[in-house]
């Protein structure tokens, strides 16, 4: 129990980067095929080793803190936005035997603990002392107050259905039907606004690259920004392992098709929806920062909550009512 | 209201969204722009008062270097000013060869801002969907007369080279690819709702406003002014072609993407009628070794890309000009900006500035 | 909604299209006959008549010639000659006046050189840069 205790979390490190370094590879490649490139190819066959020489990289570069800069802050920073993204992976559970914390309130752990990265973004770039960074992080923190609810609200409906809100209980819930299928609009909207969490296309307004040049991390260097970049794609792997565990029945296979492990089925899963993330990433402009909120506030946000009185309504129904 | 303070915030020189080497000065209250003042000259090179000390011959390449996103435009401005001048009857292989390569232009021109304001918006992959077309004109381009970017292709009294072999079956073969993939790329964003929202009823001006601005090319015709050089002042052989000028009607940034995109279709439909009635016989006109432009002045005017590119020349009969002005649409375009960008969200900032399409080497010359 | 899904339809379309990159710098890109790359040039050609220096537009060529050492001949030999390829813009002015093709577009187009000094060519460099001449074999 003690090693286990030490080395899970170790391991599970090591195969969150894991994640990283290849999703950060498979993305690059899938937007390299769509817009008829290859991809990288340079490093390492098929290009495998890029990442690890663009950690490399990073790690061996000069670290520069800005004159200017609140330094305390600057540093730290880094970590109060990477911490959380690891922090969240402990609750998720990929099989019925494989999670590490199995607690109770774990979709409410998961929530509350990935808000505080928000506050790293903020911290970074007001320390940053940049116009651009502070007006990235101004961004960021409207852009999570304005997601966060919907994706909450978004989440009602499954807890409801469910009637846990621990995350292996969840998936339990999902043995007959997957929770896409009733809980459709919950999915769109839940799915929405994680795009929008993760800072991702269309909603990378914090660091829109074309108007803020890097948005809250343009001060950023060396490893201090790999930790930003890994935050963020620690946060894919949690996001896409959620919505898995959420709407897409976890480890449960379909049709019955057991001979797959479970682990399988879940990875399957859990790559379409990275996949989705980077086909989205690839196609689609950015949204305009009002346009942004009122998407969140005036069409998520009733939609949530119109999901939520319609599962209520739907559960009372009998025959159909055993699915809500 | 909660009090706020304004913040100057310097865009550029080096920012990605600038295209090229310029400044912004703006003040925003928040995320609106209260005021922006455009700097430029960053890229200035002298190309006017250079061309005073070359010879004709010699400041066609320099052109190449101003627009150098339509370079035989550019090319062609110079050579005409100096026909003009000359009285030169120009074979028409020449004229029919300089259409074709212009309108080529014109649509690699397009392709560039096609690819680069949807960068700027956000979204990545028209850009090299956008480059992947580009690339064949300038193949094709590469194979006419050796350079991709900087043609240097007209010489006055006709153009340097004739097609080579199986030259025209490949801009053929460009026609038919081109208008295939111009669905392509309406099915990619032209109906994309988040595109639309970002475009439609943005960096609204009215006809008036646009003549007054001085505004010309797809800027003028974007606001509905029906004006098209090559159709209203016809030069070269456009005359004897049947083409659309697409007018918009709200000047908005919606406009102006549709505009573009209409006119690469119209681009190729010329194209194709000049290939089609493509005539024989040379492609220079006999004309002295050493170039002397007879005493005298002249203002041409053509329709860029961009929009009306002019070229007013003087000379005192020499070999070089004594004074040469470019009309450069691009500096020109530029100045709606500042009154564009008042009261604007800074998101909108780089959707407007790329609207106009400049061209930095151009507006510096 | 159907404008956003029917760009992703683009993108996944063009996902398992033909790549249109290059392979470059494994695989030479091939450029065409007219291709205006490096200089070659041949001493043996030249008349030592100034042209290209002459018209050259950002004025990159120097030359010197000298009396032809054989007396009965007439006409000049040329010493030295050199392209600065800082300022070379391969414009291709001064080998369309070059009446003995002395000076002749190569299809060669990398001069990528840690110093500048590097990209000064003198004629005998130019002399060894006599592959992919225009107008040659292959
Ligand atoms: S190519 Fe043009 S710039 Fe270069 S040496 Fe010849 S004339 Fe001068
Ligand atoms: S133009 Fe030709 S022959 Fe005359 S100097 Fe130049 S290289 Fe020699």
């Amino acid at each position: 129990m003690q090693a286990w205790m030490w080395l899970g979390p170790v391991i599970m490190l090591f195969v969150v980067l894991g994640f990283v370094t290849l999703a950060i590879l498979f993305e690059r490649k899938v937007i390299g095929w769509m817009q008829s490139r290859i991809g990288p190819n340079r490093v390492g066959p098929w290009g495998l080793f890029q990442t690890v020489a663009d950690v490399l990289k990073l790690l061996l570069k000069e670290d520069i803190v800005p004159q200017k800069a609140d330094e305390t802050l600057f540093k730290l920073a880094p970590v109060i936005a990477f911490v959380p993204a690891f922090a969240v992976v402990a609750v998720l559970p990929f099989t019925d035997s494989l999670v590490f914390a199995d607690i109770g309130v774990g979709l409410l752990y998961f929530i509350a603990i990935s808000s505080i990265t928000t506050i790293g973004i903020l911290a970074g770039g007001w320390a940053s002392n940049n116009k651009y960074a502070l007006i990235g992080a101004m961004r960021s923190a409207a852009q999570m107050i304005s997601y966060e609810i919907p994706l909450v609200m978004a989440l009602v409906g499954v807890i409801m259905a469910a009637g846990t809100l621990n995350l292996s209980g969840i998936v339990e819930a999902q043995k007959e039907m997957w929770f896409i299928v009733p809980q459709f609009i919950g999915f769109v909207v839940f799915f929405i606004a994680s795009l929008a969490e993760l800072n991702r296309t269309p909603f990378d307004l914090p660091e829109a690259e074309s108007e803020l040049v890097a948005g809250y991390h343009v001060e950023y260097s060396g490893f201090r920004f790999a930790f930003f970049m890994l935050a963020e794609y620690v946060y894919v792997f949690a996001m896409s392992a959620l919505t898995t565990v959420l709407f897409l029945g976890g480890w449960n296979p379909l049709f019955g098709f057991t001979f797959l492990p479970p682990l399988i089925w879940f990875l399957l899963k859990f790559s379409l929806i990275v996949f989705t993330l980077i086909w989205i990433r690839a196609t689609l402009p950015r949204i305009r920062v009002d346009q942004l909120m009122q998407l969140g506030w005036k069409v998520l946000l009733p939609l949530a909550l119109f999901n939520i009185f319609l599962s209520a309504l739907l559960k009372e129904i009998p025959g159909i009512g055993s699915y809500y | 209201m909660l009090r706020t303070e304004e913040m100057l915030l310097n865009v550029g020189p080096q920012h990605p969204s600038t295209h090229g080497v310029f400044r912004l000065v703006i003040t925003i209250d928040g995320e609106t722009i209260t005021e922006a003042k455009p700097v430029v000259g960053y890229l200035h090179r002298g190309t006017e008062k250079l061309a005073e000390d070359l010879t004709y011959t010699q400041i066609v390449p320099y052109t190449d270097r101003m627009d150098y996103l339509s370079a035989m435009t550019n090319n062609y401005i110079v050579v005409h000013a100096a026909e003009t001048l000359m009285e030169v009857e120009l074979p028409e292989r020449a004229e029919f060869l300089r259409v074709i390569v212009m309108e080529l232009n014109r649509i690699a021109s397009h392709l560039v801002w096609f690819g680069t304001y949807l960068l700027d918006i956000g979204a990545m992959s028209p850009f090299l969907l956008a480059f992947r077309e580009r690339e064949q004109i300038l193949d094709l381009f590469n194979d006419l007369c050796g350079a991709r970017l900087t043609y240097n292709y007209m010489r006055i009294g006709g153009v340097k080279w004739d097609v080579p072999e199986g030259w025209l079956d490949q801009v053929r073969a460009f026609i038919s690819n081109m208008r295939e993939k111009l669905k392509e790329y309406e099915d990619l964003v032209a109906g994309n709702e988040i595109f639309l929202n970002r475009t439609r009823g943005i960096g609204v001006y009215s006809a008036d406003e646009a003549i007054d601005y001085g505004l010309s090319g797809v800027n003028l015709r974007a606001a509905g002014v029906d004006w098209d050089l090559r159709r209203d002042r016809p030069y070269s052989v456009y005359d004897r072609f049947e083409f659309d000028v697409p007018v918009g009607k709200n000047g908005d940034l919606y406009d102006k993407f549709t505009c573009r995109m209409e006119e690469i279709r119209q681009s190729l439909r010329i194209v194709e009628q000049a290939v089609d009635q493509f005539p024989e016989g040379p492609v220079m006109a006999k004309v002295p070794r050493v170039i002397r432009v007879p005493e005298g002045e002249a203002y041409v005017q053509m329709e860029s890309p961009r929009g009306e590119l002019g070229c007013y020349l003087v000379s005192r009969g020499k070999d070089k000009p004594y004074r040469l002005k470019f009309r450069r649409p691009s500096f020109y375009n530029l100045q709606i900006l500042p009154r564009l960008l008042k009261g604007e969200n800074v998101a909108n900032l780089v959707a407007i500035l790329g609207g106009i399409d400049i061209v930095l080497g151009e507006v510096d010359a | 909604m159907l404008g956003l899904l029917k760009g992703m339809g683009v993108t996944l379309k063009n996902m398992t299209k033909k790549k249109v990159t290059y392979k470059y710098p494994d695989e030479p890109v091939k450029m065409p006959e007219r291709f205006r790359g490096i200089q070659h040039f041949d001493p043996e050609k030249c008349i030592v008549c100034n042209q290209c220096a002459r018209v050259c537009p950002t004025d990159c060529i120097t030359l010197t010639g000298r009396k032809h050492p054989d007396p009965n001949k007439r006409g000049k030999i040329i010493d030295t000659y050199d392209i600065n390829f800082e300022i070379c813009i391969l414009c291709d002015l001064c080998t369309e006046v070059c009446p003995t093709e002395a000076i002749v577009m190569t299809r060669n187009f990398e001069l990528a050189a840690y110093s500048r000094d590097e990209l000064f060519k003198d004629m005998e460099w130019l002399h060894d840069n006599n592959t992919k001449i225009r107008g040659g074999s292959q």
